[in-house]
């Protein structure tokens, strides 16, 4: 957006805009903020300052991270290393099977191309966890419950990843394939040192989504690693939930925990992931 | 069989035999090579989609005898639990669709304003999508207790206390509440670059003509949000069909069945009742539904090309 006119009309929409944008802002992070304030004192005091809303229902009076040394001490630690291991490998695994798909249907022509993407396409918009039920039965049949193989393979086969890539990879000119093609590069090479190094931001971006959507992922996990040993965080949540005599300032400890992770990625790659998610829908 | 036919097509076309054989070769090898980078995603999708569907088409057709038959399907659709899922998950359907992507659309109208600071807003707008949905369930779980901080705002109001989740009437609209909080920021950042994708000179070119701000939206930021719109609408319904989290964590399905959304069902059906081809049905139900629905909204929105 350049700034070539600015008019008054303008400026003041903008301002009246504020108006709008401030309000939903604050709605967005208030419950966030809610559950960190929350997470940062004891149990007893969450729920004593509830009614009336006053400021104290936010503010805590006095601030101790006891609830985190709490929960890290707990078998959650071990969900939130469990859940770091699948995010690692879905992404790295997911960015290679993608990009290597994505250059074919970019890039190479042969022919069945068009139905290939049409199916690629058709499973994009079919999600996955629509058949995660019947998908789970399968997976236990083959012993993969409870396995970090049951876990992450799921993430591999992503859709809208090799949609995203491909892409971007139609939109670098095909004269510089071409051109190393001339100089007896392979395919395989001009994927590794053409295309890939070219896609850093588009990678990024891709890798992003994929971590950001199986870092929450919970239908899955809860349907095929639901033992302590081998849960993830989100699992492990839900099942410290629905404890009874839940201590509400470790769970929010824990939930805090688990969410700040990907809030962290997606401020830093901001750009990143909203360049990523617009070029998936505006575009051809 | 093919291969012969080529090679027939080949010899006979005898203008420049060894050329033509090159060229089929190098056809063969970039199919070969196409098929090799391919393959780890083909063998995905074979693995985590093919089979899956396939079995459990076998699934639902098998009854408790084990022959094939469709009284899974027959049975699902006369039980009364499965209706009222396929019921409440319409009626969530119709209801939150419209109104997520009006406030998306809205909101990302006015977030491609000259607002000051307007990154700043679309971040935190955007941010509860980053929120694992378990996290984002919990915390409203306990925002909307009775004796929760919602109340405790309402009656600061001087508002009579909301029973939220606890009542069959309103935890629908409360389960609604969090997918909207949740989803609003993601559906508005393919709005919010749809627009920037529109030319500028055309919002310029109407303002000399005194076009106010309706009339921009309505004859230059509607007509050329078509495709960006278009895919939201569908995304959009297809994940508002696959609600889980929030229902699994905070109401299984109730009260009384008020919130048992066709993936809770399902999973009832699977886990809690140990009936898999009752769910493979109902699971196969969904995935047409979900077909159906890509389908039409494609036909019905004009100007594909």
């Amino acid at each position: 957006m350049s700034d070539v006119i600015d008019t008054p009309r303008q400026r003041r929409a903008g301002r009246r805009a504020l108006l709008i944008a401030i309000p939903v802002a604050v709605l967005s992070v208030l419950p966030l903020l809610w559950a960190l304030m929350s997470s940062l004192r004891p149990s007893s005091e969450i729920f004593a300052h509830l009614s009336p809303f006053t400021l104290s229902t936010i503010w805590p009076s006095s601030v101790s991270l006891d609830n985190y040394a709490a929960v890290l001490g707990s078998d959650f630690s071990r969900s939130l290393i469990n859940s770091v291991i699948v995010a690692f490998f879905s992404v790295v695994l997911g960015l290679i099977v993608s990009s290597l798909a994505a250059f074919a249907l970019a890039v190479l022509d042969f022919p069945g191309r068009g139905a290939v993407f049409a199916v690629m396409v058709v499973s994009f918009l079919v999600p996955f966890e629509a058949i995660a039920i019947p998908l789970a039965s399968t997976f236990r049949d083959w012993n993969l419950q409870n396995t970090m193989v049951g876990l992450v393979l799921p993430a591999i086969g992503n859709g809208l990843s090799i949609f995203l890539l491909r892409q971007f990879f139609l939109n670098i000119p095909y004269s510089l394939a071409e051109a190393a093609r001339m100089d007896g590069l392979s395919w395989f090479g001009i994927y590794r040192r053409i295309y890939l190094p070219l896609s850093r931001a588009s990678l990024v971006g891709a890798g992003l989504i994929l971590f950001v959507f199986q870092w929450q992922s919970f239908l899955w996990p809860l349907l095929i690693a639901p033992s302590p040993d081998s849960r993830v965080a989100p699992v492990a949540i839900a099942d410290f939930a629905q404890e009874s005599g839940v201590d509400y300032g470790q769970m929010f400890a824990a939930a805090i925990l688990t969410a700040a992770v990907p809030l962290i990625l997606l401020l830093i790659f901001q750009r990143q992931f909203t360049g990523s998610l617009a070029s998936s829908g505006s575009k051809e | 069989m093919s291969q012969s036919s080529v090679t027939l097509r080949a010899t006979t076309a005898a203008a420049s035999p060894s050329r033509t054989r090159s060229r089929r070769l190098a056809r063969i090898r970039i199919w070969l090579t196409a098929g090799a980078f391919l393959l780890p995603a083909l063998i995905g999708l074979l693995i985590l989609r093919i089979i899956p569907t396939v079995q459990a088409i076998g699934t639902s057709l098998t009854n408790q005898v084990g022959t094939v038959s469709f009284s899974n399907f027959g049975y699902v659709f006369t039980d009364p639990s499965f209706l009222n899922a396929l019921k409440v998950t319409l009626l969530f359907s119709i209801v939150i669709n419209p109104v997520q992507i009006a406030l998306a659309l809205w909101l990302a109208v006015v977030l491609t304003k000259r607002v000051p600071g307007v990154g700043i807003w679309r971040t935190l707008i955007l941010l509860p999508i980053a929120v694992p949905q378990i996290v984002s369930a919990i915390v409203w779980g306990v925002l909307f207790r009775p004796d929760g901080p919602l109340n405790g705002v309402l009656e600061a109001l001087g508002i009579a206390p909301v029973p939220w989740l606890v009542s069959p009437s309103t935890a629908l609209l409360s389960i609604m509440i969090i997918c909207t909080w949740v989803g609003v920021g993601y559906w508005m950042t393919f709005l919010v670059a749809g627009i920037k994708d529109i030319p500028a000179s055309l919002y310029e070119a109407s303002e000399l003509d005194g076009a106010g701000g309706w009339q921009q939206f309505r004859y230059i930021t509607l007509p050329g949000l078509r495709r960006p719109l278009l895919f939201v609408l569908v995304a959009d319904t297809v994940a508002n069909f696959l609600i889980f989290a929030p229902v699994r964590i905070l109401t299984q399905g109730g009260p009384q069945g008020s919130t048992n959304l066709i993936m809770n069902f399902i999973f009832e059906r699977a886990y809690t009742l140990a009936d898999p081809g009752g769910a493979a049905a109902a699971t196969i139900v969904l995935v047409l539904i979900v077909v159906c629905v890509v389908g039409v909204q494609f036909r019905l929105l004009p100007g594909k090309d």
